[in-house]
Parts: C-alpha cells; structure tokens; sequence
C-alpha cells in the first residue's frame, strides 16, 4: 500500500546484450517461455481453445504442413517458417500474437526465435518434466573459499557473468543468521561468546549441529510447513467456528525433529491412513488434507461441497510437491503445461471418496477424526483400567460369594421409614440452567452462614420487590414418590429479614409454591397447588428448613422435577440444602429382596439405572433366571446390608476409576484425519468445473507423462503417494530442494516455487537444482543433511553487504554474490522480540492460544451465532507463546501477523510475500506485546547487564544483534538514555504508564524511571531495521 | 504411454542434459536477474502514483469509488423491483415454469410449496422518468434522477460466504484478491498520508451481527499484502496499532523515530541495503498517520447542515450515517476506495419489520452522501456503488401472512445502484419478469458490473492482470462485458 518500495534495478543488460550471441538458444530454457506466453493460449495443450488445429507445443503439429499449406517452422530456415513470417509482421491481419491480444513479442525475443530456427529448431520438452540427473560438479574457481559442489555451482556462474563473492561475515553476524534460520530465534549472547571463542576449524559446524539438534529447529521447520498445508484453528468459511486439528499441527514439529525422511513425510500426509496396520501417528498425519476450509452454510448443497473440497486437495498436493498449478485444468484442459482435463478429474477421484460430510456441522471435530493421547494420558488410562479390572474381579467375587435367598419372599411389606435426598447443595444439578433477577450468588463460611458443604446461596431484595433465582432443564431429574416432603434451609438476616418466603417446583411448568409470611409473592391472594400458604416466616437469625409436601403443591407419585426457585419478597436470605424426603425401608426389611421390590414401586427417588428399573417392571415370576441373577447382583451390591457393607468400598473405588477414566478420556484431544468410503464415489469430467456437468466416468490414476506409477502400488491414495515419491520422479524432489533453498535465500532457484510448470519462471541454476534434487534422494529424502548442506557453503556464509554496482547488476540476489538478506517472517519477528525479553514460553504443541490483539477484531464481522465471534484473549504463559501456536482464525487472522505477510491460511501458499509498510511499523512502535517486550528486555539490562551506561548498552545491543555496537551507535543510545531519564525524572507519571504495557509484572526493586529510559532505549533496539532483518 | 511422447521425452533428455555443461542460457539467466527485460507486466514496473505503468490505460472518469456494501442481500422485491401483478398472486404457488427447474437452496428446497409472497410496500413514482422506488426509500427516491438502477444483476451463487466472496473478489472460493485491491494495484494511491483502500464496518442499533464477512472481502489474495484493504475502526485504534504507547508522548516518539532513522542510516551506510531506506520512509509515514487519520475521523469540522443532512446518527461513531460521512472525507483525501459494510439484510423470516429497520438506517445517509458529493463538485469523480451479493426470492421462506413473510436467496436478479463519475444518472436499467425470478432483458452479470468498475476508473478490466502460478489472473476471471448502456 501506498509508499512503494521497490529495488531500483539497474539491471544492465550485459549478458542479454553480448552474450547471446555467443550462446547456443536453448528451446526449454529460452524458446518455451516465449511460445507458452505468446502462442499457447490460442495454440497450445488446450483442445477447446485451439486455433486452426495449429498447436506449437508439440513438434510434430509445429513442423507440419498445415490446411492452409503452410508450416509454422521450417527447421535451419526462419525464411521458410510461416511462424517468423507472422511474429515479424507489420501487417495487422498477419501479425501474431493478433495486436489486440494484449500478448506481445519484442524485437529481442523475435530474435531469439529466428536464431532457434536457424540454427535448426531443436525441440525438447519443458525441463522440469525429465527426471533431475545428477551434473558434474564444475571445478572449483582458484581462491574462491568453497565448501561442496553448492559453491562451486554458484561460483561458477559469478565467474560466467563476472561477479565475485562477498567474504565471509562477521561471526557474529553468521551466529545470529543461522540461528534465526535454524529455529527461528535470536542466538544468545552466551551463544554467541561460545562461538567467537571457539577458534578450531569445526566452529561452525559445531554451532549448526547444535542447532538442528535442537527442538525448537522442527517448530520452525514446521512452522513454514503450515503455509503449505493451510493449517487454521477455524473452518475458514461461514462461521467459521472452531476445528482441533492442532495434534496434526505438532506431528509436523515432530516429524521434523526427528528428521523424519521427506518420503515418508509425504507419504503418512497423503496417505497414512491407508498404511498397512496404520500407527496413530500416521493416520494424524493426513490431518494435512482436512486442513482445507469447509463449510457448514445453511442452504448450501453438498454436492458443490464435496467437488469444492477435493479440487482444493488436488490444487494443494500439485502446488506444494508438484510445482504445478492443476487448478487450471479443473475448467478446461491447462493451457500451457500438458495436463489434460480428464488427467486432473483423475487426480481429484483420489480425494473425492472420503467419509467426511460436505457439511462441517460447524462442530469441533466435523469426522472422521481420531483421539490423540499424549504418553502420560495413554500411562494413565492403562493404569486406571488395569485397577478397574482388579476391582471389577474383586466386587465380582465377593458377590459370588455371598450366597442369598429372600427369608420373606411372599410377606406383603410393612411400615417404612423415612430418608432424605438432597438434590442442590453447593452447585446445581447437572445439565441445569441457572437464572434469576440476577445470578446465582454462592458464597462461604466464615463470612457467610452455611448449612451444608462448602457453600449456600445469598441474595437481598429491596422493600416489595419479588426477586428469585432459579434454574431448570436438570438432567437427573428429582422423583417424586408416595408420602414425599419437599425441603429447603433458609438464615433470615435479622437485621433485613424478607416479608415472604417462597419456593416454586417445576415439572415442565411453574405451577407449584409454597409461601411463608406475607401473602406477597407470586400468584398472591390463593391457598392451593399453586400458592401453597405455610404460615408465619420462621425465626430469624438461624438456619430453618422449610418443608411442604409435595401433594400440597399438587406432585403426584411420579411427577418428575427439573426446576426449583427460591423466591423473597425484599430481605436478605441465605439459602442452602434442598431436596427431598421420601420414605425407606428398614435394615431388617432390606434383607427382603421382595420388600425392597415393594418398596420401589412406590419409590421413585433416587433414580434407579434403568435397566435395572426395567426389571423390576417386569413382574416377579416372569423374570428370566439371567433377569434375576442381574436384579439380584443390584440388590445385593446397593441394598441388602450385610452383603452392601463389604461392597462399599471396592464399589466407590470402582466409580472413582471409571470417572478418572472417563476423565482422561474427556482431556485426550482430538483432530481430524482421512478415511476412504468403502465404495468409493465416482468421479466425473466435470464441464467448466461444474457439479452440475457431469461428463465422462473417470476413476483414480496419476498423470503418466510425468513420471509411471509405481508398480502394484494401489489405485488410492497411497499409490498417489508413492507416485510422488518415486526415485525418478521429475518434479517433487527438484520443488522440495527449491522450497528449502528459498527459505535460506530468500528466492528459490527457481523463483516461482509454487510454479514449475512452462509459465513457471526458468530456474537461476538448472545443474544445481538438479544436482542438489538427485542428492537429496540419494541420501534417502534426508532433510537435515540437506539443510546442513546448505548453511555449511560458502555462499550460505558470505556477508550479505552490498555495493551499489551488484546490487544494480542483480538486485534481488539470484545469483548470490551475496549473502541473504531480507526481513524475517512475521512469526520471527514476534518470537524474536518474546525471546529477547524472557517472557517466551518454550512448551511444544499443544491447542492454540490467543495472546493480546487490538479489541473488537473479529465482533464486526464475526456471524452471531459463530463461536469465534468474541475473542477472548488468554492470560499468563498463554500470552508468550511462540507465534506458531497463536490461534488462527482464518476469516479474520492475527492482525500483527497478517501485517507482516502471513497468509490467511484459506489456501495452500508455498511463498510469502515480504513487504515494507508503515503498518508494520505502527506494530512494532505500538502493539502492547512489543512494548511490553521492550520493558522486560530493559529489565534484562539492569540486571544482568553490568552496571554502567556503556556496559548496559553493550548488553542491550549484543542481545539484540549478536554485534556490539558502533561508536556512533554506542553514544547515540547513550544519549538517548539520558535524555529519557531526565524525562521520565521530570514526568514520574509517564514512566510508570509506560511501565504498565502488558500483562507481566514490572520489576518493582527497579527505579521506574531509570527502566522506562532503558525502555525506550529497548523499544528503539527493537524498531530497527536490522533487528526484523535477517542480514 | 503415448509412443509420440515418449519419442519427444528420449529427445528432450538427450537435448537437454547433453547441454548441461553450457549452463542455462545466459540471455535467460540475464532476464531472470533482471525480470523487465521480458516481462511484458512485471508488477515491478510502476507508474508515478506506485501504480503499474501503463495504466490508466485511458483518460479515467472516477479518481475514486466508495462502495456501499449492503451485506447479507436485500430483498429487491421491496425496495425497487416493482411487481404489481403479484397481488393478485398472493399465497398461490409461484409456476414451475418460471422456476424452470434452477437450483435453490437446501433452506427452501424442502419446502412443500414455494406461495408467493407480494411485497406490502408502496411502490411511487420519482424522477424525470417516474421510476418505481418502495416507500421504504423516501430519500434515496429523491435522488433517482442521480443514479443508474440496474435491476437485472445476476450471480451464480446462492449461499452468502460463496457469493459474496464472488462479487467482491471475481471468484466463489478464496484466494483471489478483492477489488479495492485490484485497483491499490494497478493505479496506486492519491496520497501519502493514508492507505489506497479503507474499510469501514457499519453498526446496526449500536450493535454488529447478521451474515459474517471475511477478511478475503478486503483481502490482497496474491497480490502484494500492502494492497489489502485497512480496516477503520470506530472503537479503539482507529486505524490498529496507531497510538503511542500509554506514557509516550508525541514529542518522544519524534526524538525516537529521529535517533531511530539516524541509525538505520547509518547501518544503510555500512550494508548498502535499499530496503533500510525504504524502512525509514515507512516509519516516518506511520508517524503522518498518527496525525492524518485522527485528522481524517474528527468530524468537528463539518457545518451543521452537513451533519443534519446525514441524519441524527451521524454523530455516532460506527453508525452507516457517520461511516458515509467518513467516506466523502476520505473521498476528499484521496482514498483510492472506500468500502462500507453494513450487515442484517439476510431476511428469511419477519422481512417487512427488517426491512423497514434497515432501510430506515441508510435510506438517509445514502442521499447525504451522494448530495454532498455532488455539492462539492466532487460526484463527478466519484463512483458511488450501492447492493449486495444477491437478491431475494418471490416466494416466502415460512409462514405467510397478508402483513408478515420472508425470503429465501435469490441469485437470478437482484438490483443495485451507480451514481456519478460517468454513470448516465435516471437510468433504470434491465428488466425480469413478472416474478422478479428471471431476467427478460439486459442481464448485467457481476462480472460485467466489475468490468464496468473498473472501466470507470481507467481500466481495461481483461488488461488489469497478474501473473500468478503461470496464469494472468484478472478480477473478472475471463468473462464480464462493461455496460457501456449505463454511461454518459
């Protein structure tokens, strides 16, 4: 936006100008882009757009004579070539391209034709499609420093376009690339002291080994992995509520860590779940394909969903392993890489059988999905299990044990005693929803009077007023049986004492009180069901129960409760216990099987299990003997009291196991992974890419012009992968080493890393992409090695300085006369500033966190019902987490993020984009977390940074830079911090303002002022333009 | 395999690997090191304003769009297309001929039956023309003779994220760029003081909800990030991040920024890195945006005749009122695009009470914003845009009543409004049947309506394209036709 910045590219033309002529034309490399540019669109692979049967992507329709008697190339004589004829017009009816196509050829690229044609219109196919062979190493160039065949390839090109390579950089500037590079955080200056005095031959090599052993290089590996896959924390369409796919997230770290061989990183994310005898962790990995957006809209179709959601697969696995941009050929056959229509509808069968619903239901875990426990969950589940089934064989035993016959099986039942349930104390009953003039308000002992357990309830009305506070929708419902009393404890506040009392039951409808006091609560002016009156207010000062029965408030046997409100008319009261009281049998009739059974067909409360219930409904003498024996195994397991008395315990042991168990099983994540339908669905030729159009029946097979399939490999996803991942494969090895050399460089070898195809740019290095391709699978996909490869060159190692004459004869650094140097990605830049402060929380994985972002982001444009439309930022450790784990929420992405060209994460980006803009500086001047960084870093200063100015700065910068300062820069910061001081001194209120940015605690031993100067000094160190570089 | 491909790949190989030690050529070597030297539309080569060279590609009739985006679609049945024959057709069964078998959504598809539901609204005359305006629109109707009415919008998608993704970036899926930065893009910013494209998001009854957005709407899809659209805020940070840190005072931030430049030119010095400069440049426009954007949402400038025409809410921050006043004052500053969202108009039941709600918020500031414009002479520069992603159905979604109904999605027609900047103002354009389900004449798809847009300002809509994986995207994919019908 606005202020552009752009590298003024002198660009000389000395090899276009000079060289040329003196070098062969290679059809792939210089011919190619022009036609595919140019000619491709009206003559190319594209049937259905084709122009006069001519296409010019294939010799044999090029040097053929055409209808009209003329052949496009003529090879040895442009002359003869109708082609040339048409490129060279003037003449508007002849010239191609047509002049109103907006496709034009310069005189240069004219040329460069005519040459190709003369010297005999040599054809070959595009380059990325023939399978990398490995290229001799050129001979290294004399007193250049090179470590391996990288150099010499890089070297040997500078010396073709007379370029030399920059020196080595300054150890400290070498320490804090490679740091940054490997894990995306700032060496230390412990780091940093060790490498400078480390002078033996290995240093470096030291100091790198150390970094890929280090856990934090596969976050940051992963971390670049997810632009790829399009991993978000939401559904990214719609609502966009929340998904857990984080555990896939965290197999990439791991995958990564432990290095695991690019292949088979390929193949479990393709395809893990169709492995023979699939781990857990393979089937998380195919988590990358549900990674893509779905939806839940209403009124949406599934039919466009299910093609929406493989195409998406389709186009992601292309770009990201094969360098190609198949969504093209989702419409029409590509226009300019050889990919037929048909080809890319068979590549989409593969990814259009899957279980999972067009519809995400907006659900967390929209399956298939799979639980992931972590090692100690996994520990203590088995662990729990193992004591339940020790108990379970113990309650079993003593059951058999004890040996029952009913001593009264006939004896019709006797007087019954009484029993109580309490139904709410200290919370709720379960599934119920509370409510009431204002919340349920509990409160404790000592301040406040309580009956029963930890809490009661407390509320004050004033003067008339009717207040309450009530719930209903209990899932365990109260049960009322014959003879049952309704209770609850109410403390009067003597010195505020209410005017009624009133409870309220609800059985689906309020249509039952009770009231004590004055007639002035609901339904006033009655005595009946609906306003039972009890009489006086009882003594205040005290806990008294309030009890009415439940016929008088017009319960039958076999009402079922799921509300209770306690009302008052002004006061205050505490409320506590409430439940009811029901009738019960003696110990002595409980050792009567029947005597109980008489019993409960009175009694409904407590709730019997019920299947238990539904055996008793079955009259005694038509019980099956399996129905006995499981009523019996109740009976004398919770009832009979000699045989309940030895089961007491192991029976609690057993329901506390199978809560833990269940407990654990409610804390093991979940996430999302694929699975193929039994039959799979049939895919069609979709016309335009139409749902509705169905064409030709095709079914899953890989496009062979690039590469065979792979012998017996099964027709599904799996055999997909090991396509991909096949030795002579063109593609995937050469767009895998180039994603890798970009993250490093800056810019792959070849530019366009998401495109290999004939549009894609030409590579800067074809021999070296191939030769480092060919390399990396001969070590078996080893990523490690690879990256080690790379940072142990001399290229990888030169400074990154620049004179004015490269930078005008290469400005974006293709050839590498220079070391990289760019702006660190948005995750660095905030992980980097977290780290220099002490605040970052190095945990690994786990579900995502939301740390500070500006109010009201996701509110204006969140959908209502969506449970991503509140943000509520998390608290403590939360807060500093590395920003791979910050939650993603795809419709609206962290803004401090997405300032620094972070992806939206709605589609697979293999590349980002690195801008320079003043958002980004008004993040770094303003966002809270980086102030907030600035002031734990100057905390830093003072107290592990020596005592003087000078010595503090030094610490400060080294911290920052890995370098010490410069004298200019040294007296400026100096200066700087003195100026703040006094300042501050003069302004005590401002520095203590400035203090407060954030949520960590200030250092109070600190002198505020003396910290908010440093702070500022911190603040300026972090706003520089080489801290966000990587140089 | 193909015996013709395999012949050209044995070919291919032996050409290509028996040249390797020749290298690339080095005039493609030399053009990858400097990409103008072919590239025909290298997003490298800008014009003066930071845009691409070669564009305007012709003398531009709007420096400037402001775009209001009513979210959520509303019913053109009740705001302007008139359909008086349907009173006669209340509760019968809209004819399976006009439906015709087309596609409807998974809301109404399960419907018994589809009862047509009249519109209770007033349709009068206004204008030269007499055309029809819903009693809904008392403002907006005084302003007809300004506006082009085109009443035969179409689209292909029914569903809101879909469709709205669409009209707002060519395409129904994410990952295109949006129109405002399309046009950040290709023509670049007015001005040095505030971004190319501002966003604004507009409160109803104090509050947000309705349809969501998505920040793709604004978004640069693969387009340089620094065209994306920026959000201005009515609460908090106008503009995120813009305030100085709580202690920080103006003049500290200055000394800050000061000794901050000296040092990174200093390091420019040292490292000979352009992209410090450039930084430098950026913090110093960020420190012009502290002043400029507060300067740009005090409205305590404005006459009181000014703040009265917007309407009593226009004092509300967030309020559509005061947001369309935001968007003249933007206008004024050279703001390449303006787009204002207001939600709640996806009325599937209680339409006429909705309705009457929504129409009651805009109506107003609609006119305001146009007439204030015009007034400042600045309407014929400006394109004023007004509508949603799709229309509404003439059959009732739920119960029907004589004074209650609602309506599903409707993407066959729907109706939007231009004003200014070469748009032939009273033109009322294109017609749909009796139902307001299908288009009998001049259909103007989203594409063509983008097309004409980007006409307005200069642009060649099929010659505004980035090359991205091998293909020149363009925002109106490879259709759209400008409606040259509607221009003067």
């Amino acid at each position: 936006m606005m202020i552009r910045t752009f590298t003024i590219s002198l660009a000389m033309c000395f090899t276009a100008c000079t060289g040329a002529d003196d070098s062969e034309v290679n059809f792939s490399s210089d011919i190619l882009p022009l036609l595919s540019n140019s000619c491709f669109t009206c003559h190319g692979p594209d049937e259905a757009t084709r122009q006069s049967n001519l296409r010019l992507d294939r010799p044999e329709s090029a040097l053929m004579k055409q209808e009209s008697g003329h052949v496009a190339i003529v090879p040895g004589h442009s002359d003869q070539s109708e082609l040339f004829r048409r490129i060279g017009s003037s003449d508007a009816d002849i010239k191609m391209p047509p002049p109103d196509s907006d496709r034009k050829l310069n005189d240069e690229q004219i040329a460069l034709i005519k040459k190709w044609i003369d010297a005999g219109a040599e054809w070959s196919g595009h380059w990325a499609f023939q399978p990398p062979e490995k290229p001799d190493v050129p001979a290294a160039v004399e007193a250049w420093r090179t470590n391996g065949p990288v150099d010499n390839f890089i070297h040997a090109t500078l010396k073709t376009m007379k370029l030399s390579p920059e020196d080595r950089a300054a150890k400290e500037t070498l320490i804090r690339r490679v740091t940054l590079d490997l894990t995306g955080l700032p060496a230390t200056i412990h780091e940093v002291d060790q490498f400078l005095a480390d002078s033996s031959e290995q240093a470096w090599e030291h100091v790198v080994d150390r970094l890929l052993g280090s856990q934090k290089y596969g976050e940051n590996m992963a971390r670049i992995w997810l632009d790829a896959a399009r991993y978000g924390d939401t559904h990214g369409l719609h609502l966009d509520n929340e998904r857990s796919i984080w555990p896939y997230r965290d197999w990439v770290i791991k995958s990564f860590n432990g290095n695991q061989p690019f292949d088979q990183f390929t193949v479990e994310q393709i395809a893990g779940d169709l492995l023979p005898n699939p781990t857990l962790s393979q089937r998380v990995a195919t988590g990358f394909n549900r990674c893509n957006v779905t939806t839940s809209e209403g009124g949406s179709i599934d039919d466009e969903y299910y093609m929406r959601y493989a195409v998406d697969r389709v186009e992601t696995t292309s770009t990201v392993w094969l360098g190609l941009t198949a969504g093209c050929a989702a419409c029409h056959d590509h226009k300019f890489d050889p990919l037929t229509q048909k080809e890319f509808y068979q590549l989409f069968s593969y990814y259009f059988s899957l279980t999972e619903r067009a519809m995400d239901g907006n659900a967390l875990l929209p399956p298939p999905a799979v639980k992931v426990p972590s090692s100690i969950q996994m520990q203590q589940k088995t662990q729990y299990t193992q004591q339940l089934t020790a108990i379970d064989a113990t309650i079993a035993k003593l059951l058999a044990e004890f040996k029952y016959t009913d001593p009264q099986p006939t004896e019709i039942l006797g007087e019954l005693s009484e029993e109580q349930f309490v139904w709410i104390d200290d919370e709720i009953p379960a599934g119920a929803k509370p409510e009431g003039n204002s919340p349920w308000q509990f409160v404790e002992a000592p301040d406040h009077p309580v009956h029963s357990g930890k809490k009661s309830t407390v509320r004050t009305g004033a003067g008339d007023a009717i207040t309450q506070h009530f719930f209903t929708g209990a899932t365990d419902k109260l049960k009322i049986g014959e003879n049952t009393r309704l209770f609850a404890y109410a403390y009067l506040d003597p010195e505020n004492p209410p005017q009624t009392l009133q409870l309220q039951f609800n059985d689906g409808k309020w249509d039952h009180r009770a009231s004590w006091g004055a007639d002035k609560a609901f339904l006033a002016g009655r005595n009946d069901a609906l306003n039972r009156q009890m009489g006086k207010l009882p003594e205040t000062g005290k806990w008294v129960r309030l009890e009415v029965d439940a016929s008088a408030v017009g319960l039958p046997p076999g009402s079922e409760l799921n509300g209770w409100a306690f009302t008052q008319v002004g006061g205050t009261v505490h409320w506590d216990t409430a439940g009811i009281v029901s009738q019960s049998l003696s110990d002595e009739q409980k050792r009567s099987l029947f005597a109980w059974e008489q019993f409960r067909a009175k009694t409904k409360q407590p709730a019997l299990p019920a299947e238990i219930q539904k055996l008793l409904d079955v009259e005694k003498n038509k019980r099956t003997p399996e129905q006995t024996v499981l009523l019996t195994g109740y009976y004398k397991r919770h009832v009979h009291p000699d045989s309940r008395a030895k089961l007491t315990d192991p029976l609690a042991q057993q329901t506390t196991l199978k809560k833990q168990i269940g407990d654990v099983d409610n804390a093991i994540p979940s996430t999302l992974v694929m699975e193929d339908r039994p039959e799979p669905r049939q895919a069609h030729i979709l016309e335009r890419g139409q749902y509705t159009e169905k064409r030709e029946a095709v079914s899953s097979a890989v496009p062979e012009w690039l590469a065979p399939p792979v012998a017996n490999a099964p027709a599904n996803r799996l055999g997909l992968a090991e396509w991909l991942v096949q030795e002579k494969h063109p593609l995937t090895s050469r767009v895998t080493v180039n994603r890798f050399w970009q993250q490093f460089f800056g810019t792959g070898l070849v530019k366009t890393s998401e495109d290999f195809g004939v549009q894609g740019e030409q590579p800067s290095h074809p021999e070296l992409l191939d030769w480092l391709a060919v390399d990396f699978v001969a070590s078996g996909w080893d990523v490690k090695r690879f990256v080690k490869q790379i940072v142990m060159s001399s290229t990888y190692q030169q400074s990154s300085r620049v004179t004015p004459e490269k930078l005008a004869a290469d400005s974006e650094n293709r050839l590498l006369a220079r070391g990289p140097r760019f702006r660190l990605d948005a995750e660095v830049i905030r992980d980097q500033a977290l780290a220099l402060s002490g605040l970052l929380i190095d945990t690994i994985g786990g579900r995502s966190v939301k740390p500070y972002q500006p109010a009201g982001l996701w509110k204006p444009v969140g959908f209502g019902g969506s449970n991503t439309s509140v943000f509520v930022q998390d608290k403590g450790d939360k807060l500093f987490r590395r920003s791979m784990y910050t939650f993603w929420k795809r419709t609206v992405p962290p803004p401090s993020m997405v300032t620094f060209d972070a992806p939206n994460r709605e589609t697979c980006q293999v590349r980002r984009a690195r801008t320079n803009t003043p958002l980004q500086a008004l993040v770094l001047m303003n966002d809270v977390q980086y102030v907030e960084a600035a002031r734990k870093l100057a905390e830093r200063v003072i107290t592990e940074g020596g005592s003087g100015v000078n010595e503090r700065v030094f610490f400060a910068f080294r911290s920052v830079l890995s370098r010490p300062p410069n004298a200019t820069e040294l007296q400026s910061l100096k200066n700087l911090f003195e100026e703040y001081k006094s300042i501050f001194r003069g302004d005590p209120e401002s520095a203590t303002k400035f203090l407060a940015a954030g949520e960590s605690p200030v250092n109070d031993q600190l002198d505020p002022n003396e910290l908010a100067a440093w702070s500022m000094v911190t603040h300026l160190l972090l706003n520089l333009s080489e801290t966000v570089t990587k140089g | 395999m193909n015996p013709v491909r395999e012949s050209a790949l044995i070919e291919t190989r032996r050409h290509f690997f028996g040249r390797t030690s020749a290298g690339i050529g080095s005039a493609a070597l030399a053009s990858l090191v400097n990409p103008k030297l072919f590239a025909e539309n290298s997003a490298d080569a800008l014009n003066s304003q930071g845009g691409i060279s070669g564009l305007p590609h012709f003398a531009a009739k709007a420096k400037r769009v402001i775009y209001l985006f009513m979210s959520g679609a509303p019913s053109q049945l009740d705001m302007w297309d008139y359909k008086p024959k349907m009173n006669d057709w209340f509760d019968k069964d809209l004819p399976d001929s006009v439906r015709n078998g087309q596609r409807i959504t998974t809301m109404t598809s399960g419907q018994k039956r589809f009862p047509i539901a009249p519109s209770i609204f007033k349709f009068g005359q206004h204008g030269s023309n007499g055309t029809r305006v819903s009693e809904l629109l008392p403002y907006t109707a005084k302003m007809i003779d300004d506006l082009a009415v085109i009443k035969t919008v179409h689209t292909e998608a029914i569903n809101h994220d879909p469709a709205i993704t669409y009209i707002q970036t060519g395409s129904q899926l994410p990952g295109r760029p949006s129109t405002g930065a399309w046009f950040s893009y290709g023509l670049g910013s007015m001005n040095e003081n505030l971004p190319a494209f501002i966003v604004l998001h507009s409160t109803v009854n104090g509050g947000f909800g309705g349809q969501a957005l998505y920040s793709r709407l604004w978004g640069s899809g693969f387009l340089s990030t620094r065209h994306q659209g920026v959000s201005l805020r009515a609460t908090g940070d106008p503009v995120l991040y813009l305030s100085n840190p709580d202690g920080m005072s103006v003049s500290m931030r200055r000394r800050m920024l000061d000794e901050l430049g000296r040092l990174n030119a200093e390091r420019f010095n040292e490292v000979g890195d352009p992209e410090i400069q450039s930084r430098i440049a950026q913090y110093e426009m960020a420190y012009r945006m502290q002043t400029s954007v507060p300067d740009l949402t005090d409205i305590s400038d404005e006459s009181k005749e000014t703040l009265e025409m917007y309407g009593p809410e226009v004092s509300k921050p967030g309020t559509f009122a005061a947001n369309c006043l935001l968007a003249r004052r933007m206008a004024e500053r050279g703001v390449r695009f303006t787009q204002v969202f207001i939600r709640q108009w996806d009325q599937h039941g209680n339409l006429p009470n909705d309705i009457r709600r929504q129409c009651g918020i805009i109506d107003q500031p609609c006119y305001a914003l146009v007439q204030d414009l015009k007034q400042r002479g600045m309407l014929d520069d400006t394109l004023v845009i007004w509508g949603g992603e799709f229309g509404r159905t003439i059959y009732c979604q739920g119960g029907l009543t004589q004074t209650n109904y609602g309506r599903d999605h409707h993407p066959r027609c729907y109706t939007k409004w231009l004003a200014g900047a070469g748009i032939k103002g009273g033109t009322d354009y294109g017609k749909t049947d009796d139902f307001s389900y299908n288009i009998t004449e001049n259909p103007v798809h989203i594409h063509d309506l983008n097309a004409t847009i980007l006409q307005q300002l200069g642009v060649d809509h099929e010659r505004l394209t980035y090359r991205h994986q091998g293909r020149d995207f363009r925002l109106t994919d490879v259709h759209g036709k400008v409606v040259t019908d509607i221009l003067s």
